[in-house]
């Protein structure tokens, strides 16, 4: 009798897609190793009863080495060895390392079933396996599926029911790969083929010199593609629908309102020059809609789109080896460059992708450099929206400055923290091209959970903002920190509203800095402090869940003490 | 025959892994992932300055740091 089924596979091999086949679950699946850090669980339905389904963090062997390893370990030995069934995700185009952890479960006494995924890759690739042989030589059922298209699903779902524990001895490591490699001679049947395209590509981008160029080259078109898309969206569906849609209907309704009247400040907010201006009005039917659609919506699609492209290709592990280098400098290694990448999305996902990484300094590290010098894609949209206006070459300036701050803050860091940073090992994957439909839905999912988290929100936080701004609580605080706001930063005094605000959620704090009429070189200032200073909420929360509180006031301080120099020097000395 | 570190080894050339001098640790982490003792690797390139070394065991490629690639000695002609 089945209670449980368990997904454990090597790292990469596609367990989340089967996981999505078996249960109808979405989870984000990539090309790259670490994707899924937490267990994920779903429910399958098997005749009349739904059984709970499992979704294990990638591991090589039963004796786990990272904590996300750890946790795929643990979960397998909470139940009885008779009412689970381990489904044993196996990539077929590298049968022979992922046959390790197959004979290591089968030895244990796992009922296990072995699914040989990515059998369309494999043949593309020439490889040939015998099933049959396979099945008689472990004595578990062995089914062949391609989880991205759905075949072979049905089968591994009817043959679940196959699986018993059998007895086999126990080997060390070594006698295991040696009778691994006996196995894979009776039934894998390897095709010569000759180079093609795809093989000379991914061997080009692990090389130093072609490996360089080709990154630059991805790099500098991925962030054309994310500005094209983008701006496409803004230009053509958005902005034609508000200015040309929303704003007459607006203000017919309002027409004969009062203009000072408090429901006419929450709902419309300030006039500018006598017209609604999306971007100033601060109101809960024009500026909050149109921050979140107008604004922000454009680059999460566009950011989301590319970033699931070089996700599913394969592309990412290859960046980290090229950047190893540098990272190791900042206590980190190459593989850092994921949860960062992540982090310019949404910094959320991207400080829990730390969990890939080795050590707590690690993951120290990491998060706080993502938290202090990553902004996500809202913040980006705003400081495009805003500071492009005065030109590009500011916005580059915000990146360029944000940047100094992660080399400089990792190398302090480095030198500072006790311990050492650990070595790169990564498997590096093949190139993949999934159908368009799984990226779609990736995107789709991605942009649902953005709109879920954001869009509440930026209405509540605009309309309490309206509500302090009507009752001018916040002259208190503008009081208060009006020498370190005026003095050192050189911003008005109101300035420190939208600072404060960036707390909640940073598109709207900037949205607060557009209607106070800033220079370049105030907007300059304000943009990047808001990058630097305290990340919003939901960042803090998570930082605080995965660091604990005595790293959380670290990171803090940390915070604090680089808004203020970074505010000053940018004041004073750069930008003078 | 000569005996190399992963680092000295040329590019594009073959080794027989001949002994990994790291901890226990480190021995169970790359045998878990099919690098140990006997086994057979190409070199695909090494990024410099201290950067990772690249090498295909089999079918899987694996990107090793450069200290991690330094304690790998392999057998060459």
């Amino acid at each position: 009798m089945i209670r449980k089924i368990y997904l454990i596979g090597n790292p990469n091999v596609g367990k989340s897609v089967v996981f999505s086949r078996l249960t109808d679950v979405h989870v984000i699946s990539s090309n790259y190793p670490g994707t899924t850090i937490e267990f994920i669980k779903g429910y399958l339905s098997l005749g009349d009863e739904k059984i709970e389904v499992v979704d294990l963090p990638g591991t090589y062997s039963l004796e786990p080495s990272s904590s996300a390893e750890e946790v795929a370990v643990s979960l397998l030995k909470e139940h009885s060895k008779d009412e689970i069934a381990v489904v044993n995700v196996i990539d077929s185009t590298n049968l022979e390392r992922n046959l390790l952890l197959t004979l290591q479960l089968v030895e244990e006494g796992f009922p296990t079933i072995a699914c040989l995924n990515m059998c369309d890759d494999a043949v593309h690739r020439g490889v040939h396996i015998d099933t049959k042989k396979l099945e008689e030589i472990l004595h578990i059922p062995v089914v062949s599926t391609c989880a991205v298209t759905g075949v072979g699903i049905k089968l591994l779902i009817k043959r679940m029911k196959e699986t018993a524990s059998v007895s086999r001895d126990k080997l060390p490591h070594e006698e295991r790969w040696k009778e691994i490699g006996l196995i894979i001679e009776q039934v894998q049947h390897l095709e010569h083929r000759h180079h093609r395209l795809r093989e000379m590509l991914e061997d080009a981008s692990v090389r130093p010199l072609t490996g360089f160029l080709m990154a630059a080259g991805v790099i500098y078109t991925s962030f054309k593609i994310v500005r094209f898309i983008g701006e496409f969206i803004i230009n053509k569906i958005t902005d034609p629908f508000f200015y040309g849609t929303i704003q007459p209907l607006l203000e017919k309704l309002t027409l004969h309102w009062q203009e000072k009247s408090f429901l006419f400040h929450l709902l419309i907010g300030d006039l500018v020059n006598g017209k609604i201006d999306f971007k100033q009005s601060l109101g809960i039917l024009t500026t909050a809609p149109y921050i979140e659609f107008g604004m922000v919506l454009p680059y999460v699609i566009s950011f989301y789109f590319v970033l699931s492209l070089l996700e599913d290709i394969g592309y990412l592990p290859r960046l980290a080896i090229l950047l190893d280098n540098l990272l190791h400098r900042l206590g980190l290694h190459g593989y850092a460059i994921i949860p960062v990448l992540l982090g310019f999305g949404c910094n959320v996902p991207g400080i829990l992708s730390t969990r890939v990484l080795e050590s707590k300094r690690e993951r120290f590290i990491a998060s706080t450099i993502i938290s202090i010098g990553v902004p996500c894609v809202p913040l980006q949209a705003m400081i495009i929206g805003l500071l492009g206006a005065f030109g590009g070459f500011y916005v580059g300036g915000v990146y360029l400055v944000l940047f100094c701050i992660i080399l400089v803050l990792g190398l302090i860091l480095n030198r500072v923290l006790p311990g050492y940073s650990p070595e790169f090992l990564l498997e590096i994957p093949p190139y993949r091209f999934p159908p368009l439909t799984i990226l779609a839905r990736k995107l789709y999912f991605r942009v649902k959970g953005f709109l879920i988290e954001a869009v509440p929100i930026v209405l509540i936080g605009v309309l309490v903002i309206n509500i302090l701004l009507y009752l001018k609580l916040f002259d208190i605080m503008t009081g208060v920190f009006a020498p370190v706001i005026h003095d050192l930063f050189g911003l008005p005094k109101d300035a420190i509203v939208a600072l404060a605000i960036g707390f909640l959620r940073k598109d709207v704090a900037v949205g607060i800095l557009a209607p106070l009429g800033l220079s370049a070189k105030q907007l300059f200032i304000a943009v990047t402090l808001l990058a630097v200073s305290f990340p919003c909420i939901a960042t803090f929360i998570v930082l605080w869940k995965e660091l604990g509180v005595k790293y959380l006031i670290k990171s803090t301080f940390i915070m604090i003490m680089i808004s203020i120099i970074v505010g000053t020097l940018l004041n004073f000395v750069i930008l003078r | 025959m000569k005996k190399v570190s992963l680092v000295h080894l040329k590019p594009n050339h073959k080794g027989k892994v001949s002994e990994i001098a790291g901890g226990a640790g480190l021995q169970n982490r790359l045998m878990s992932m099919g690098l140990y003792v006997g086994k057979e690797i190409t070199k695909l390139s090494y990024i410099g300055l201290r950067g990772p070394v690249v090498i295909r065991i089999g079918r899987s490629v694996l990107a090793l740091g450069h200290g991690m690639a330094a304690k790998i000695i392999v057998e060459t002609e």
